[in-house]
């Protein structure tokens, strides 16, 4: 019997599974649909809550799979359990029989421009939480002015939105909000940050003292309601309507930027491959755990198993922890199989 | 011609006569109940139309195409229409061949209900002379026809498929009493004129059966319990008519009458809504007509269900389907009696709804209020709550208020352009307008560039009239006060409303597909014909709603390839995200909307191209097809 696993998806997620994988003896296969590992935190500046550089997470991540075999710009094009064992045939022509299959698909934003009231791909100066962290990555972005005055943060983008088909919380863009209006006042210190927000979900530790630090140093303003529309006016400002719901007031303020923070959707690739296993999948388009409390990596197929935000919206740290205890799912099945 | 049995009677008339007799007080006491319950200056619009010929020569022809013809049905399927037409027009043949004979040739009997009915059993003749020949002929022709419309009703009731439904109504039991009374009539007729061909005559049906039947059994013993059998199968249909469906048959005619003197629903039950739930044939062809029974689980809030519910004045029921309905108005255009559903539904929202408490004492102060920057606005539309339609449609009516259009310096050859609370949801839309505007370098008035006060519309379908009345006239305030004379509008939703009423007199309302196709034969703008290929979502209220179908579909040819949806104008499918309803959930609006992007894509176009804020949103989420405004397409068309 070999002893191939094969993951899906180079993240954070689907690197620190293979790193503990290939240190168990296994030969891990690692797919990834882009031309570069890492996932979404490639794409990130810094992480809440101390905003450590992402780029060092990203290094120690990469820098531990020496030895696993990885395949960029490669998608699965088939798969299917043979007696067993999974026979997977890859984009690029190989096939490879393996004992496992490890789905750390991850996740999508979801597209801003779907809630178009917000104006994204309309408005000269509306972006998202995820061109915000690129900007401050590459300093590069036309949508950003000299120097805005008035910058605003809408949270819950996609989320927590039934009209917008997901109805679950995002979970992590209420931190990365706060995160990023913090930011963005060092970046502008003239500037005036404003959240709109529904909830704060600061749940971690850490997080608290991030929102604390943002409303007492950063002063940013935060506005408890739902944005209603945006409008652009003949300055190409942006005016944005709300309802605080806190005094029961509807405002109206003019903007020079506009935050979208996108929540997150499963991944469309990770979902074709379910679709060919005929995996299980909540209403939300997450995958479908075995439980939902005591066997969170395991799938409704045995030899499938889930790490990561393919199961619903995680923080880093979060994810990384189901990394390893899929690392060692995998291990217990494939030991009980012998 | 003579008349077989003296005095002109026989005891088995008695249940025809009875029944007849029950039949007409019932209706003379439920006609006076209609009248009685409307509302006075309606009972003299009623009086009034009965004198003008042009509507009395629409009532003759709906009468004869409706009620006779079926056309309406027969347009949607032939053999349907001909199994309604059939039984219909067929009946009345007979009918009125019967009494056509009875004046003819037994004058004395005039005015006897049951010898035009019984007149072969009756009166003899032969059919070697003209006059037997012609009438034998006519009457057993007309039988035939009954009878094959007879025919297809059962085999309707087995295979309804083969007659084009997919979905039939479930009978109740005075509709199986009807039912089966109605299907043994005629048979029954055939017997009895064919037991007594040998004595009194018959013509191609008749004689046969005379004939058959003589070979086995004793004809004469047969003559009359085959006429009480009749008689008795006559007799109780009537009796059972006011309980089941076919009480359609005397009151779609009322209804007509009704209709086409301009009435309008007052009430959900009374007046001309009573007249127009008993219209209702049951035919259940707003069934399949509904977008929401892509599900069976809910067949139940088909329109033909609330109309028996309202017949049954069961309010639980009654509420539950007329707040479930999207109003899309779809079962309204493809109902062959034209029940008008959806203003029953609001009518009964209104009972509901109405009374609600609401405060709009800011559009007192919206008249003349520049948005500045920062500025507490009046209660911004909740659209963006997610919550359902009904905390939307209430919220909506409380839109923001700002009176741009006031303000500026208007003229008479001004367009004002009124977007809509929903525009202002896609601001592409507007973006796009704006562009096409300057293209044509048209000089316009953006009368809610700051927000604007709801159309009230959304208001109206929930029933809340009184609220809506107090939006409706602040906006027609601010139209009227532009002296603009042409408003063109972004969304159906208003303009419906604002079609219906605003009474704006001598201001002409145009959709913008409406006044984009102007420009383009004004040659005001210029479009590339690009290679793309579209399909055109027609939006309920655009459509069933103002039967504005044509223009849409010109400005698309002019920019690209027009290509055919599976279900078209006014079989056009909500796109799910109706305001209309009030209780359909997520779900079940996602299933429409995908079901509608089926049949809109099932010749492959390169977009889907809709003409209402509404459908774009809705469509877009859930599309793998681009979704597009009409403006959109054409805006990025201009040359
Ligand atoms: S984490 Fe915050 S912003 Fe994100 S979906 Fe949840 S509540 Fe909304
Ligand atoms: S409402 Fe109209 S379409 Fe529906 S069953 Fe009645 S008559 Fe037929
Ligand atoms: S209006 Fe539309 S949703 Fe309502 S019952 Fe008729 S077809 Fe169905």
């Amino acid at each position: 019997m070999n002893n191939n696993v094969i993951v899906i998806g180079g993240g954070p997620c689907g690197l620190e599974a293979s790193a503990q994988l290939h240190k168990m003896g296994y030969n891990v296969i690692l797919i990834e649909k882009d031309d570069h590992l890492g996932g979404h935190l490639a794409k990130w500046d810094r992480l809440f809550p101390e905003g450590i550089p992402a780029k060092e997470l990203l290094d120690q991540l990469t820098g531990n799979i020496n030895g696993v075999k990885y395949f960029l710009k490669t998608e699965v094009k088939s798969i299917n359990l043979l007696d067993k064992e999974y026979n997977v045939i890859l984009s690029n022509g190989i096939t490879i029989l393996a004992q496992a299959v490890l789905m750390a698909s991850g996740f999508d934003l979801f597209p801003a421009q779907k809630k178009e009231e917000y104006g994204y791909g309309i408005y000269d100066h509306v972006i998202t939480n995820a061109d915000l962290e690129n900007y401050f990555k590459t300093g590069k972005d036309c949508r950003i002015k000299q120097n805005p005055q008035r910058i605003g943060f809408v949270h819950c983008v996609g989320s927590r939105d039934e009209k917008a088909g997901n109805r679950y919380c995002s979970k992590v863009c209420c931190a990365t909000a706060v995160k990023q209006a913090c930011e963005v006042k060092e970046a502008f210190p003239d500037a005036q940050v404003y959240c709109f927000y529904m909830d704060l979900r600061m749940f971690g530790r850490g997080y608290e003292d991030l929102y604390l630090k943002a409303q007492r140093d950063c002063g940013v303003r935060f506005i408890r309601g739902r944005v209603s529309e945006v409008a652009e006016d003949l300055n190409k400002q942006l005016v944005v309507k709300a309802e605080d719901t806190l005094s029961g007031k509807p405002i109206k303020v003019t903007l020079d930027l506009l935050v979208l923070m996108s929540g997150m959707t499963n991944c469309s690739a990770g979902t074709r491959i379910a679709e060919m296993l005929s995996l299980k999948r909540d209403e939300d388009g997450f995958f479908t755990c075995k439980d939902t409390i005591f066997s969170l990596q395991e799938s409704d197929k045995s030899g499938v198993f889930y790490a990561g935000a393919c199961t619903g919206p995680k923080t880093l740290p979060d994810t990384l922890h189901e990394a390893r205890a899929a690392a060692l799912a995998i291990n217990n099945y494939i030991k009980n199989k012998e | 011609m003579r008349e077989r049995i003296a005095g002109g009677y026989d005891p088995f008339v008695l249940p025809f006569v009875i029944g007849m007799i029950f039949i007409f007080i019932y209706l003379f006491i439920a006609l006076i109940r209609v009248f009685r319950a409307m509302p006075g200056s309606d009972r003299k619009k009623f009086f009034l139309s009965l004198l003008n010929p042009t509507i009395m020569y629409k009532n003759i022809r709906d009468v004869i195409c409706d009620c006779l013809l079926h056309i309406k049905i027969f347009k949607r399927n032939a053999l349907l229409g001909y199994m309604h037409a059939s039984i219909a027009f067929g009946w009345f043949m007979l009918i009125v061949l019967g009494h056509i004979e009875v004046m003819l040739f037994v004058p004395q009997r005039n005015g006897t209900l049951h010898y035009p009915i019984f007149y072969r059993y009756f009166v003899a003749e032969q059919n070697a002379t003209l006059k037997g020949a012609v009438f034998f002929f006519l009457m057993d022709f007309f039988l035939l026809v009954v009878l094959s419309g007879i025919g297809l009703a059962m085999y309707k009731r087995i295979r309804s498929t083969a007659l084009g439904m997919r979905r039939t109504t479930k009978p109740c039991f005075a509709d199986r009493v009807a039912l089966w009374c109605l299907w043994s009539i005629f048979p029954l007729r055939l017997l009895a004129e064919g037991f007594t061909a040998g004595i009194s005559g018959g013509s191609f049906l008749t004689k046969p059966v005379n004939m058959l039947f003589a070979n086995f059994l004793g004809n004469d013993m047969n003559v009359l319990p085959t006429w009480w059998a009749y008689s008795t199968a006559l007799g109780l249909f009537f009796l059972a008519l006011p309980f089941s469906r076919y009480m359609h048959i005397p009151t779609e005619v009322l209804y007509i009458f009704l209709r086409n003197a301009g009435l309008k629903i007052h009430h959900p039950r009374k007046g001309l809504a009573e007249a127009e739930i008993y219209s209702c044939s049951s035919c259940g062809l707003c069934i399949d007509a509904c977008p929401m029974n892509m599900q069976k689980k809910n067949l139940k809030y088909s329109s033909v269900y609330f109309v028996r519910f309202q017949r049954r004045n069961n309010k639980k029921k009654i509420n539950e389907i007329a707040e479930k309905c999207l109003m899309c108005g779809k079962c309204v255009a493809l109902c062959p009696v034209g029940v008008d559903s959806c203003g029953l539904k609001q009518a009964q929202r209104a009972t509901v709804t109405d009374k609600l408490p609401y405060n709009y004492s800011f559009l007192a102060s919206a008249h003349h209020q520049g948005g500045g920057p920062s500025m507490p606005l009046a209660p911004v539309s909740g659209s963006a709550t997610g919550n359902e339609v009904t905390a939307n449609a209430a919220a909506h009516g409380a839109g923001n208020a700002t009176g741009n259009a006031a303000q500026s310096a208007v003229g008479k050859d001004k367009v004002l352009y009124f977007a809509g609370c929903m525009t202002h949801l896609t601001p592409a839309i507007i973006k796009s307008m704006t562009t096409i505007f300057d293209a044509a370098k048209e000089d316009y008035v953006f009368a809610d560039k700051d927000g604007g006060v709801c159309c009230g519309r959304p208001l109206m379908l929930t029933g809340k009239v009184t609220a809506a009345k107090e939006v409706i006239e602040r906006n027609r305030e601010m139209i009227q006060d532009s002296g603009c004379k042409t408003v063109v509008l972004s969304c159906p939703i208003c303009l419906k409303v604002l079609k219906e009423e605003y009474n704006l007199k001598g201001i002409t309302l145009l959709h913008h597909t409406q006044y984009i196709n102007q420009l383009i034969d004004q040659k005001r703008i210029r479009l590339n014909h690009s290679e793309e290929s579209f399909v055109y979502h027609d939006p309920c209220e655009l459509g069933r709603g103002c039967n504005i179908y044509q223009e849409p579909r010109n400005v698309l040819s002019a920019i690209g390839e027009l290509k055919k949806a599976n279900k078209e104008k006014k079989e056009s499918i909500c796109c799910g995200g109706s305001l209309g309803s009030l209780t359909l959930n997520y779900h079940d609006r996602v299933k429409i909307t995908q079901e509608s992007l089926k049949a809109l894509t099932f010749d492959n176009p390169d977009k889907v191209i809709t003409a209402c804020p509404l459908c774009l949103k809705t469509f877009s989420d859930q599309s793998t097809t681009p979704v597009a405004d009409i403006a959109q397409a054409v805006a990025g068309n201009l040359k």
